[in-house]
């Protein structure tokens, strides 16, 4: 953690674009503690924690979501590229119109009685996870006059030990709010920031139904492997 | 080698999306002390963080790594949970192994680009600072933000305060 030389990976707490990052920053240097002190194996996510279908967000309504239908595909992988197995997967975004179906939000967008636009999902043996969900709008937001989100989709990972947890959000590519969106671009490196994009991959999708998008997602090496369920 | 997905914040909507049945009621394949932890998170200004989402892991009463749960249960050792309006929260456990006994956590909330680590002790200032795993921080001033202090039977009290004098120990990871 002391090595200089090592690449910037994560944002810095403070980061003053971000307003909301101001009060909420620690100020005081964080602690080094030793790397096995966050390294128990676990927790184990049990494969029946997830249905089946909790993948597919156009299935909850009682018909089909307004919007692009899309697959978004991907695995999960640790630093040295191996799969991480039943990793859970947890999604959450705004409709086509750029809104959530979330009680805090007051963006003036309709919401749609066929989208929740939540999903969760475990990987498989290989690190694969797959959902499929209809593409989010962007939407404005509070930190700066004329302030919008590019496009995204949160996604929360909770892998086979505690340095395998991450929360992230996925762009799209080709996006022209990226280049001013203060949240994507509070990552200080530019290749560190493309890993958060999205790829377009046609196979992915459905053919004459869904866009397909590709997605993998890198977490750090666990230690040790906990045994299988 | 791959190289690694940065983090982004949690933003202010993910509460339906996250939210665990009873994941404020931590499971183990055994029996222990039960213990109640009552935290509560405020920022640089003294105002609660009332949109925080709150994990902890620890280990279990005997003192090991949980064991995988059956069917549909939460995970064995995990909790989540949410802050409510006044920052608060709240998270039943049974009491983890050990000399110097703590919950490994993580704040996750909107305007935190990465989650902060913490932990927090379930056991008196002075055993928590014989846990050698502390380093130099045992020795610290500091250490009591990460000790909770005794509110009762069975129950616990912590302050985590993101910024300013009195400032929570979060962990570099």
């Amino acid at each position: 953690m002391n090595d200089m030389t090592r690449p910037v990976l994560d944002p810095p707490y403070f980061y003053p674009d971000y307003r909301s990052t101001t009060l909420r920053a620690p100020k005081l240097p964080l602690i080094e503690l030793p790397a096995d002190a966050l390294d128990i194996p676990g927790p184990l996510v049990p494969r029946a924690f997830v249905h089946a279908k909790e993948n597919d967000l156009t299935a909850h309504g009682k018909g089909a979501p307004l919007g692009e239908k899309m697959v978004l595909a991907g695995r999960l992988l640790d630093d040295a590229g191996r799969p991480i197995r039943d990793a859970l997967v947890e999604i959450w975004q705004a409709n086509a119109s750029g809104r959530y179906d979330h009680p805090g939000d007051t963006h003036d967008a309709p919401l749609d009685p066929n989208f929740k636009g939540i999903g969760r999902a475990v990987t498989d043996a290989e690190g694969w996870y797959r959902f499929v969900t209809v593409k989010p709008g962007s939407y404005p937001w509070q930190n700066h006059p004329f302030a919008w989100r590019p496009q995204h989709i949160h996604f929360s990972l909770l892998g086979n030990a505690p340095v395998q947890r991450l929360i992230t959000q996925m762009y799209f590519p080709g996006d022209p709010l990226l280049a001013i969106d203060p949240v994507f671009n509070s990552v200080p490196e530019r290749a560190a920031r493309s890993r958060m994009v999205s790829t377009l991959h046609l196979e992915t999708g459905i053919e004459g139904i869904a866009l397909g998008y590709r997605f993998d997602i890198v977490l750090a090496g666990a230690k040790s492997t906990p045994l299988g369920i | 080698m791959a190289e690694r997905t940065p983090s982004q914040t949690i933003g202010p909507f993910f509460h339906e999306a996250l939210r665990w049945r009873d994941g404020g009621k931590v499971a183990f394949a055994e029996r222990g002390e039960r213990v109640v932890l009552r935290g509560r998170i405020l920022d640089g200004a003294g105002d609660p963080v009332g949109d925080a989402m709150v994990e902890t892991w620890q280990l279990s009463p005997a003192g090991a790594t949980p064991a995988g749960a059956a069917r549909a249960s939460n995970p064995h050792g995990f909790a989540r949970v949410e802050t409510a309006k006044d920052g608060t929260f709240r998270i039943e456990t049974l009491m983890p192994g050990g000399e110097a006994p703590f919950l490994d956590v993580a704040i996750f909330a909107r305007g935190l680009l990465k989650a902060l680590r913490t932990r927090v002790y379930l056991a008196p200032e002075a055993r928590a600072r014989t846990d050698p795993q502390l380093g130099p921080l045992a020795q610290s001033p500091r250490l009591k933000t990460l000790v909770a202090e005794p509110a009762g039977p069975s129950e616990y009290r912590w302050e985590v305060r993101l910024q300013g004098g009195d400032e929570t120990v979060f962990f570099a990871f």
